[in-house]
Formats: C-alpha cells, sequence, structure tokens
C-alpha cells in the first residue's frame, strides 16, 4: 500500500477496505472485489481523489481495473454542481460517445468509506496545461488536439433540453446574458473594492447582446487545464461541476479567453491551436455551425466571469475570515481579465479582430 | 541592490531575495507552491509601497467629477447606470485602461509585458 500525496486522508483508510470491497462487488455485480492498491492522488480538506487497483472477480466487469474513486466536496463554489448530479452529467456525456471517465458506480452511503464518493474507469494522461502548452511537439498535434476538442465539444452539445436523466438542472432564462450580467452584477455588489472597468465591460455586454441558439448541455468549465492528453491524443474530459443549460458559444468562449492561453497567447483556441482549428472540429460535428466572428462576444464574457470569479475569490480573504494567500492573490488577477476584456472591446470597436 | 535606508522598501527586497536564493530551492517539492506564493505575496507589498496607483485614479476622477468629488464607487455605479456626465463619457475605456495600466505594473508586471506594455 502506498501513499502518493502528503495530505492525511479522511475518508477512505487503506488499512481497512473490506467495506469498499464488499460494496463495490455489489455495485458491479461482482461475486468479490480485492483492492490491491490505494493511492491518494489529491485532496485534502475540500476532496479526495483517489486511484485503486481492483481485482474483480465474476460479473460483467470481470478482470483488473485502474479505478478512480472521487468524494464529495465539502465546500463548493456557488453554481458548482453537487458530486450526484455532476456524475449525471457525466453519464448523459458519456452516453452519447463524449470522451470522458467511463461511470461506473456511485455511493451515496457514508459508512462505506465515511463519505459519499464515485467510481469511474481511471484515465492516463496529463492535463497540466503548462505542460501540454510547453510540449515540444505541440506545433505537430495541437491543430489535430483542437479538432478533436470542437467535436467533443459540439457532442456534448447535442444534448438538448428536455431531458428526464438532466430535469435536476433549471432551464436557463429568456435572455440568458441579461441574467449572466445581473448575477456578476450581484457578485460585484458582494465585494468591497469597486471595479469601474469591470462595470464597463458588463455594461458593453448589455449593449452589444447576441441572438439567442437553442439551449444546450454546457460543460462550463471547459478550458486548457481540464482536459487529459497523451502522446498528443485527447484522453478525456474532466471537471464537470459548473454543467448546465446555456449558450453553446459559452463554452467555446472560455475556452478561446486570453486567460486560458497559459502564455501561448498567439494561438486563441486554449494555448494549443487557432479558433479555426477549434471551430472545424465543431462545424464538422455540430448540426449548428458557429463562426469565428461570434465567438469574440463569449470571450470576453468568459473573460468578465472569471474576473468577477477571482474577486469573490479575494473577497473571502478580504471579509471572509480565511487568511489564504491563494485567495488573497487570486482577487488581485481580476485586473488581468478586465484589462483582456477592455483590450478586445477596443479591438471590436476599431473593427480589428479581438487578440 | 543596495539601500540607502533600512526602511519596508528595503527589508521587503531583503527577504524577497533571501526566500528567492536560499529557502525555496530547499523546499520540498509539495512545499514551493507555497513558497512562491510567498514570494510572490511580498513582491507585491514592495511595489505597492513604491507605486501611486491612486494618482491615476485621482487624475481619472478629477477628470470626470469636481475636482477631489469623485471616488471609484461612484464611477462604477456612474457605468452602470449610464450616467456619466455628457461629453466625458466617450473616452472612458481608455482613461480605465490606464488606470488597470498602473494597478497592474504593481500586481503583475508580467502580464503587462505579454501584453506587449512595459515598464
Amino acid at each position: 500500500m502506498t501513499m502518493a500525496a502528503s495530505s492525511r486522508p479522511r475518508t477512505l483508510d487503506p488499512a481497512n477496505l473490506d467495506p469498499l470491497q464488499r460494496w463495490l462487488a455489489s455495485a458491479v455485480e461482482a461475486s468479490r472485489v480485492e483492492i490491491t492498491r490505494a493511492d491518494l492522488l489529491s485532496g485534502g480538506a475540500v476532496q479526495e481523489n483517489w486511484r485503486i487497483h481492483a481485482m474483480i472477480d465474476g460479473g460483467p466487469r470481470a478482470g483488473t481495473h485502474a479505478l478512480a474513486l472521487r468524494t464529495d466536496a465539502v465546500a463548493r463554489l456557488p453554481m458548482s454542481l453537487d458530486r450526484p448530479r455532476e456524475f449525471a452529467c457525466i453519464k448523459a456525456a458519456h452516453a452519447v460517445g463524449v470522451l470522458v471517465a467511463e461511470p461506473i458506480a456511485e455511493c451515496a452511503d457514508k459508512s462505506v468509506i465515511g463519505a459519499p464518493f464515485t467510481v469511474q474507469r481511471l484515465l492516463s494522461g496529463t492535463a497540466q496545461a503548462r505542460r501540454i502548452i510547453r510540449d515540444p511537439d505541440l506545433a505537430g498535434f495541437g491543430p489535430a488536439l483542437a479538432r478533436e476538442i470542437g467535436s467533443q465539444l459540439a457532442r456534448i452539445h447535442a444534448i438538448r433540453p428536455p431531458n428526464d436523466a438532466l430535469a435536476f438542472l433549471p432551464l436557463p432564462e429568456p435572455d440568458a446574458v441579461g441574467a449572466a450580467v445581473a448575477e456578476m452584477r450581484r457578485a460585484l455588489d458582494k465585494a468591497s473594492e469597486p471595479r469601474p472597468a469591470l462595470e464597463y465591460v458588463l455594461a458593453w455586454l448589455l449593449s452589444h447582446k447576441p441572438a439567442a441558439r437553442p439551449t444546450s448541455l454546457v460543460h462550463g468549465d471547459f478550458r486548457t487545464g481540464n482536459y487529459l492528453i497523451e502522446n498528443g491524443q485527447l484522453t478525456g474530459i474532466l471537471d464537470w461541476e459548473f454543467c448546465h443549460w446555456g449558450d453553446p458559444r459559452e463554452d467555446l468562449g472560455w475556452f478561446c479567453a486570453r486567460c486560458w492561453r497559459f502564455g501561448n497567447d498567439a494561438l486563441a483556441a486554449g494555448g494549443i491551436a487557432t479558433r479555426a482549428d477549434l471551430l472545424e472540429g465543431y462545424n464538422a460535428a455540430s448540426d449548428a455551425p458557429i463562426t469565428e466572428s461570434e465567438l469574440a462576444f463569449w470571450e470576453i464574457l468568459g473573460a468578465a466571469r472569471w474576473a468577477v470569479i477571482a474577486l469573490l475569490q479575494g473577497q473571502r480573504f478580504l471579509t471572509g475570515g480565511e487568511r489564504s494567500l491563494e485567495l488573497a492573490l487570486t482577487g488581485l488577477m481580476s485586473a488581468e481579465m478586465e484589462f483582456d476584456a477592455l483590450e478586445a472591446i477596443a479591438a471590436l470597436e476599431a473593427g480589428r479582430p479581438i487578440p | 541592490m543596495t539601500a540607502r535606508r533600512i526602511d519596508a522598501d528595503a527589508l521587503l527586497d531583503l527577504a524577497t531575495e533571501m526566500l528567492r536564493a536560499e529557502v525555496l530551492p530547499a523546499l520540498a517539492p509539495e512545499q514551493r507552491y507555497a513558497g512562491a506564493m510567498i514570494a510572490n505575496a511580498l513582491e507585491i507589498a514592495r511595489r505597492a509601497l513604491a507605486e501611486e496607483v491612486e494618482a491615476a485614479e485621482w487624475s481619472l476622477l478629477d477628470s470626470l467629477y469636481e475636482e477631489g468629488e469623485g471616488s471609484t464607487a461612484q464611477l462604477a455605479r456612474d457605468i452602470r447606470a449610464d450616467t456619466l456626465p455628457k461629453g466625458k463619457a466617450a473616452d472612458i475605456a481608455e482613461a480605465l485602461r490606464t488606470l488597470l495600466i498602473a494597478e497592474l505594473r504593481v500586481r503583475n508586471p508580467r502580464f503587462l509585458a505579454s501584453r506587449g506594455i512595459g515598464g
């Protein structure tokens, strides 16, 4: 038994795996499950991720498997789904062939390991944005990777309401952009520091609202850093807790927003390729094609959204009583996204493409 | 760098230099992120002492309101409500950009450099 991370687990006890083995056997209709290895990958106060090697005897999944066990987060960001709901979104995406870690089982019973959890097949690859961006072979695999990502996004967006399995997701208001701006303004009102530049960006967004698109399932945090690649190939899409019904262009704008290029500024699609590459893959797989010029609005909306999130994180430090350097430094980052949004707006007003 | 006085700037400069030269390289991998954050915070604090973001703020506010009457809170409210004094709203985007640049010189000069704006 090894422990890969130094933080002390709060749930699964590697010295007492019997309850988990019995539960897993029943969940996968096996006669017996033996867990030969359990490594804590990351986690601590908020949430834990375990890598588990399981030998499954009998049933449809007989064999040796590498699995990922995730507990629910104790403290979630506003707007994020709890683990069972996120799992339902992952199942819906998996059912239509989206590249996602195969959902295997979920457990709401706290007595098994001390917290509710889910089990998925373990995917290989790296999600580390800077490693992907600085890969010396990026110029070779980047465009094809962006096309594949575009095609995966189109598949997610083809999931449309009504959908019985996702009935818990609230339908967006008819004026989704207006509602998003109103929500960001409410968040700004809670921040102790006035941000005139962000107010300017929000007012601009309201006065440049595009015509609505049919509502789709939106991943909500689709960016470099939230997908896995191995040998330049996409192996899976991660972090589904911000899934919601919305405008499909929101995901594409978030992916291309300047703040998510990790220094590879010239490659607008997540720092890995051009917008044209991403949209080529998207439009080949979608019945509702999207143009490059349409993306600008959604990239600016993405920058505004990240600026607001950063401010809220800083607010937790300023007035929420959380003495965290990370929160304080994140709060200061809002100025970067505000600057990018202003630059993009200035470019559009001057009739130039946005950076 | 040789400081002329042992003031807050010199102390922060020294502390950051020691942290980067002697402490960070010796940290265990799982502590390096915390160490880098501490160095970043010290550098921001040092620049905050040296820079004058407030000067940029007042210059913007005094161009829009009666001298000494404006505030960033008032400006934020006026932008949201579209009640900026007529004739002064036109250049507001450029003025806000100038203000953000002053702020970012303290918060993250490397970001500004990545956007083609030098010190």
